[in-house]
């Protein structure tokens, strides 16, 4: 272990935090993944709403492409035209972020199109403000994505990862999707839209489809539900893939994986068994704390 | 290339890769688009997403530890344990987003009481859902799956790298190999799976056969095809 490993790994991890927040605020503004269901059958269940549709597809697949986009620009300017790494992956990212945009609007406009049966409109105002809203998120998240592989891949820098920059990339963007749609969304999901219910329960399947249309002031609009989820479910996305990125590559580097890949994969070990013991803490303490639901009347005893 | 015994070995290898990766996905908790609303327990995402995102993590791992040593068992583990990290803590964080996010606490609807801790679920089942966030069978379970998952991505991996030599080429195809299992696995599942004590869980055979024959065709396929033939 030398510092300047310890500093690129410490550059990783913010990086990857800063590209996780900013991946579930992306989608959030955009509804994209698992609570856009209930986006999409909110008109037809006589809610029509100023939410901004885009299940472009899953989140995974969409951020490999844009994060695999952008590599591979940056890979071919710095390759091919000599670009500094720096404007390279700015590039890049524009890139994706352009690729992202035209996503997102046709996927808009298909949709909501496709609603107006149910008094579904397409507002031109949503479209020209979320639009570039969207953009922006998706630039920051594919800049960190690609830097956290040029780090990892550059022949002059000393982590050298086998693979090339583009299919770090890949990966990479497609985890940050699973890990978004897996914590970020929750919030977006099960919270933010369905507010008008109590706190604490999930959605009760009859209510699928409520969605909260009206905001503090007028109606409710995406990137409202964005300065919302900024608060707990973008940072915690980003906590995962920065945990992620940083507990991956620190055992790493913290032993040689020449000489001490045994200690690597210990210490890998190590961390599951605490992520496991965590989860039960975590369990206990939150069943101790909510206790059972009033509503409930069978046998088993809590 | 020519065609010898260590071919059909590096086949086989791709074969116990893609069975480890079509049984793995069954373990992964996942809830799919009701578990983002909290209604139904599980990672709030689809089989694949999840199940990609922690193998191919593994994967990463997998390809450091194989530029720096030929040891099967140090890069399969390798392999798993990237995974496992990966997947431990997205069920956290996602614990984290069901706790302090929307306020439930984990509990599952396919059970009465844990396996593994024994503490009773019903009481703790919001009205009008089947369960939601991650209890330990469910997180445990989940672990089982990241494991099997890397290890089955690093195993195809390791496979066609002694092939053809050529990391990018041979992450790729492990990759293919690897959507394809999962695929066919998430198939069986239909959506939602809990962890080994859903009742769903009875299915791994079906996938079993489903994935040997998927993987000896791809295996032979991305064998001939890496191999230059």
């Amino acid at each position: 272990m030398d510092m300047v490993s310890m500093g690129l790994l410490a550059a990783m991890g913010a990086l990857a935090t800063v590209a996780g927040a900013s991946e579930d605020i992306e989608s959030d503004v955009g509804s994209q993944s698992n609570p856009n269901s209930q986006v999409q059958l909110a008109a037809q269940v006589g809610h029509p709403h100023r939410i901004y549709n885009k299940a472009v597809s899953g989140e995974p697949p969409s951020n490999a492409l844009y994060a695999a986009l952008a590599a591979v620009t940056a890979s071919v300017l710095m390759s091919g035209f000599g670009m500094s790494a720096f404007f390279a992956i700015a590039t890049g990212a524009v890139v994706a972020a352009i690729f992202d945009g035209i996503y997102s609007v046709t996927a808009y406009m298909g949709r909501n199109t496709s609603q107006a049966r149910f008094n579904q409109y397409v507002y031109l105002d949503i479209l020209r403000t979320h639009t570039p809203t969207i953009m922006a998120h998706a630039y920051i998240t594919a800049f960190c994505i690609v830097s956290i592989s040029y780090i990892m891949t550059a022949s002059w820098l000393p982590i050298q990862h086998p693979f090339p920059m583009p299919l770090v990339a890949f990966i990479w963007g497609l985890a940050i999707g699973a890990i978004g749609s897996s914590t970020g969304d929750i919030h977006y999901g099960a919270e933010r839209e369905f507010q008008s219910y109590p706190f604490g329960a999930g959605l009760n399947a009859a209510d699928s489809g409520d969605i909260v249309t009206k905001a503090e002031a007028g109606l409710r609009n995406s990137i409202d539900n964005a300065w919302f989820c900024a608060k707990y479910g973008g940072p915690i996305t980003g906590m995962a893939f920065g945990l992620t990125v940083f507990l991956d590559n620190w055992r790493a580097t913290i032993f040689d994986p020449a000489t001490q890949g045994g200690l690597v994969i210990l210490t890998g070990i190590v961390i599951v068994i605490l992520f496991n013991v965590y989860n039960r803490i975590l369990e206990t303490r939150a069943r101790k704390r909510y206790g059972p639901y009033p509503e409930y009347v069978g046998d088993i005893k809590a | 290339m020519t065609f010898d015994a260590s071919t059909a070995l590096y086949i086989i290898e791709i074969v116990i890769g893609g069975l480890l990766v079509g049984i793995g996905v069954h373990f992964v908790p996942v809830g799919g688009a009701p578990a983002a609303m909290a209604q139904a327990t599980g990672v709030g995402t689809g089989t694949v997403q999840l199940a990609a995102g922690s193998g191919l993590t593994g994967l990463l791992s997998a390809g450091l530890m194989m530029s720096v040593t030929d040891n099967i068992i140090l890069i399969v583990v390798s392999g798993a344990v990237g995974a496992m990290i990966m997947i431990d803590a997205t069920m956290i964080v996602g614990n984290w987003a069901y706790i302090y996010g929307v306020g439930v606490p984990p509990s599952s609807g396919k059970v009465d009481y844990d396996p593994i801790t024994k503490d009773p679920q019903p009481p703790y089942v919001s009205p009008g859902t089947v369960g939601h966030g991650i209890p330990t069978v469910s997180y445990v379970s989940g672990t089982i799956g990241g494991l099997l998952g890397g290890a089955g991505g690093s195993l195809i991996y390791y496979a066609l790298m002694n092939i053809n030599h050529n990391p990018g080429l041979s992450g790729m195809f492990a990759i293919g190999i690897f959507v394809v299992n999962a695929v066919l696995a998430s198939y069986n599942i239909q959506g939602t799976i809990e962890g080994f004590h859903d009742p769903k869980f009875k299915r791994v055979p079906a996938a079993f056969q489903a994935c040997l024959a998927a993987s000896l065709v791809i295996g032979i396929i991305a064998v001939l095809i890496t191999g230059g033939a």
